[in-house]
């Protein structure tokens, strides 16, 4: 089969990520063969591919360019990481033109007013969030496309791969400060950190809680805040912080204030989280 | 081939450079008369982070600015803690900053190794091949030992790195004030023998890489010598990644200089262009600095590591001193994993470096901060206003890429006007400029933030 890697707007971590697999995956590849991707192989043109492996939301035009070109020739789409599914952190606020030169007559791709997730602009077979994803999660979504079986899906939460535990009790001091330096033993927000590990989709080992860092939600909302228009991410994390410190919702709100941003530091240009009722997010 | 769109008999586009990190292309400029004039390395992409961060917390903000880079992601966030920590005034803990330390040497080797595996082996291994094949899985099939030596040692950097990290894309253990905790006596010693383990592979792919450079030196020599200075951060002159300073040396005659963190950001200079993303910076005024790996070598190592220093002098005297030719940065590459592997393996062996306090939180203030540090692909430097209530008020990063810009082109340029002559560019002189592009390790994401 033909296999293709392309990135949009992208840091680049997680083809990184998916390399970290090593001679596997590098086996794998030479078993098929790689029609393009500017980081492994030498081919200029995005030629037909049976798998496309997806990076990165859509910034500029160039990117628009490139999404529908991938669209025209690429069969199966995967869309990897958190940029490509959810728009990602460049997406977090709206950005203009002249950003970034020098103002002088532009040499260079024309910016879009905001980052768009990849399935703005192609069909996406698989979706496999996360900043980035782990490196078995990204290869085991490309062995199954190729091989035609459906990957598991991982619908818990955070919470449910932590091994922290609720201690009941009232926080009357929170903080942005994102590690405590504690050993691992009980939940972060009983320590008054905003871990996000409760609305954020799981199969990450927890491995920021459990190395006493908060969870920012890079992996998105978990199955049980999309399912329905009665949850949010907004709304559903001050009923879970509400519940693991007996603190009332309101209370919880006006406790937390603007700290509550955070939980869509990776969503918030994505148009379906951003439509969901309920929700609080600020655009300007 | 190449794209000749765009050609209007003043310009060609290579697009996309490949094997590299992130997007971008060269294009090639010519003179009425068809003459090369000049050719430049272009970044095409943008995201805008020093924007992005304005108004967030500063506790919140290392995290967020981790995520400039998958490669170098890690070091963007030591160096926004450094920043924050620098403005509030805070003293990082002695165990915390030891194991940022360790974390550091182990990311480097981590990166190198990638560099080494995916980008530049193919041009060694492979130099005269089709493009179709000259890549990791064509090599794959011929040298198949090569690789895998290759993608074992570096998952045994990999697998320390899980153990002590997690994760180490975007880690989240580098906080404000210090680590989010602290390793303990198992997982530092699961992370030692996963090095010791691989002392055989380290050996062979300094001697596979030593061989392979000789045996290409003559092609790949492209005939001048990288001329004007090279910088890297250092402490008591030698080279060390959380150092707080940079020094900068010339490469022919000339003085070398030393200048504190906290002057550094004075020493710097936007030189903003309209064609790429990547603003190129200057260093007090010179002409052309070369940061990263290579520069490294050349500022010298620490003592403490005497494999490492002892094949820097024997590659030295053999290639030439200071390593002054691009082609060099592949053995100054292999040069640095073994100097870190070294590096690590001393942390590691001596658990009660790590007992004690994680974390000392800043308290923030109206304040501003600034922290350099050398990152796998070169200094790296960050600067911080904080509001009253702890808020970004005004952010400003440096990367390696904005250094090396100005020599990247001085380079580019040379070696253009030495092989193209008009429209027909080949794809053998394709990869010449693109081989002279990946001798700086330009890191796209990082050099546009």
């Amino acid at each position: 089969m033909y296999i293709s890697t392309v990135d949009f707007c992208a840091c680049g971590g997680c083809l990184n990520s998916l390399l970290y697999i090593g001679e596997p995956l590098v086996s794998l590849l030479s078993e098929h063969t790689v029609s393009f991707s500017s980081l492994l192989a030498d081919r200029r043109n995005i030629s037909p591919s049976d798998v496309v492996l997806a990076t990165g939301g859509i910034r500029n035009m160039e990117e628009l360019d490139i999404a529908r070109e991938v669209s025209r020739t690429g069969r199966k789409v995967i869309a990897i990481g958190s940029c490509a599914v959810h728009g990602g952190i460049p997406g977090m606020a709206p950005l203009n033109d002249e950003m970034g030169t020098s103002g002088e007559e532009r040499e260079l791709p024309e910016l879009l007013d905001e980052v768009e997730p990849l399935d703005s602009s192609m069909d996406i077979t698989l979706y496999v969030p996360g900043c980035p994803p782990t490196p078995e999660v990204i290869f085991e979504a490309l062995k199954s496309v190729l091989e035609g079986y459906t990957p598991i899906h991982y619908d818990g939460t955070v919470c449910s791969d932590c091994i922290r535990r609720v201690e009941m009790k009232p926080v009357k001091a929170w903080s942005a400060h994102p590690g405590t330096g504690l050993p691992a033993g009980s939940c972060l927000l009983s320590h008054g950190r905003l871990c996000l590990g409760p609305i954020t989709r799981g199969g990450c080992r927890a491995v920021c809680p459990s190395m006493g860092s908060i969870c920012i939600g890079c992996r998105g909302p978990s199955d049980m805040v999309l399912s329905s228009q009665l949850h949010s991410m907004h709304s559903d994390m001050v009923k879970f912080v509400s519940l693991s410190t007996g603190i009332k919702k309101d209370r919880v709100e006006k406790l937390l204030g603007e700290m509550l941003e955070s939980v869509h530091l990776f969503t918030r240009c994505d148009p379906v989280i951003r439509s969901k009722a309920n929700e609080k997010i600020t655009t300007g | 081939m190449i794209d000749q769109e765009e050609f209007s008999g003043q310009k060609i586009n290579i697009y996309p450079v490949t094997r590299i990190q992130g997007r971008a292309d060269i294009e090639v400029l010519f003179t009425p008369n068809q003459e090369v004039s000049e050719a430049r390395f272009r970044a095409l992409e943008f995201r805008g982070f020093e924007r992005l961060v304005l108004g967030l917390n500063a506790f919140a903000a290392p995290q967020v600015l981790s995520r400039i880079c998958g490669s170098c992601g890690p070091f963007h966030q030591i160096v926004a803690c450094k920043a924050i920590e620098d403005a509030a005034g805070c003293e990082v803990p002695p165990a915390a900053r030891k194991f940022r330390e360790l974390l550091c040497w182990l990311l480097i080797a981590s990166d190198d190794l990638f560099n080494m595996t995916y980008l530049a082996l193919p041009d060694y291994a492979l130099p005269l091949s089709d493009p179709a094949v000259r890549n990791v899985t064509g090599l794959y099939k011929v040298e198949r030992e090569a690789v895998s030596r290759l993608t074992l040692l570096r998952s045994a950097f990999h697998e320390a790195l899980v153990h002590l990290a997690g994760f180490p894309v975007h880690p989240s253990v580098v906080v404000p004030g210090g680590v989010s905790y602290l390793p303990d006596a198992d997982a530092l010693d699961t992370a030692l023998r996963m090095l010791n383990g691989c002392e055989d592979d380290l050996d062979e792919t300094i001697r596979l890489v030593a061989m392979l450079t000789k045996r290409n030196s003559e092609m790949m020599d492209t005939g001048e010598p990288i001329s004007g200075y090279y910088a890297a951060v250092t402490s008591d002159g030698h080279t060390d990644p959380l150092g707080d300073s940079v020094t900068v040396s010339p490469f022919g005659e000339g003085e070398s200089f030393t200048v504190p963190h906290d002057r550094f950001f004075g020493l710097l200079r936007d030189e903003p262009v309209s064609w790429s993303y990547a603003v190129p910076v200057s260093i007090k005024g010179l002409a052309t600095t070369l940061v990263g790996t290579m520069a490294r070598a050349n500022i010298g190592f620490v003592s403490d590591t005497p494999r490492a220093d002892q094949k820097l002098k024997e590659c030295r005297k053999r290639l030439g001193d200071p390593f002054d030719r691009e082609f060099l940065y592949f053995p100054a590459l292999a040069l640095e994993v073994a100097h870190t592997w070294e590096k690590a393996r001393f942390l590691l062996k001596d658990t009660s470096l790590f007992e004690g306090e994680a974390v000392r939180i800043p308290e923030t203030s109206p304040s501003g901060g600034s922290a350099v540090v050398d990152a796998p692909r070169g200094v790296l430097a960050h600067r911080v206003s904080l509001e009253r209530d702890g808020k970004i008020a005004a952010y400003r990063i440096i990367s390696p890429l904005q250094i090396n810009l100005s020599s990247i082109n001085e380079c580019l340029s040379r070696v253009a006007r030495k092989v193209v002559s008009g429209l027909e560019v080949t794809d053998q002189i394709a990869q010449m400029l693109q081989r002279t592009v990946r001798a700086f390790s330009p890191c796209v994401p990082c050099g546009t933030h």
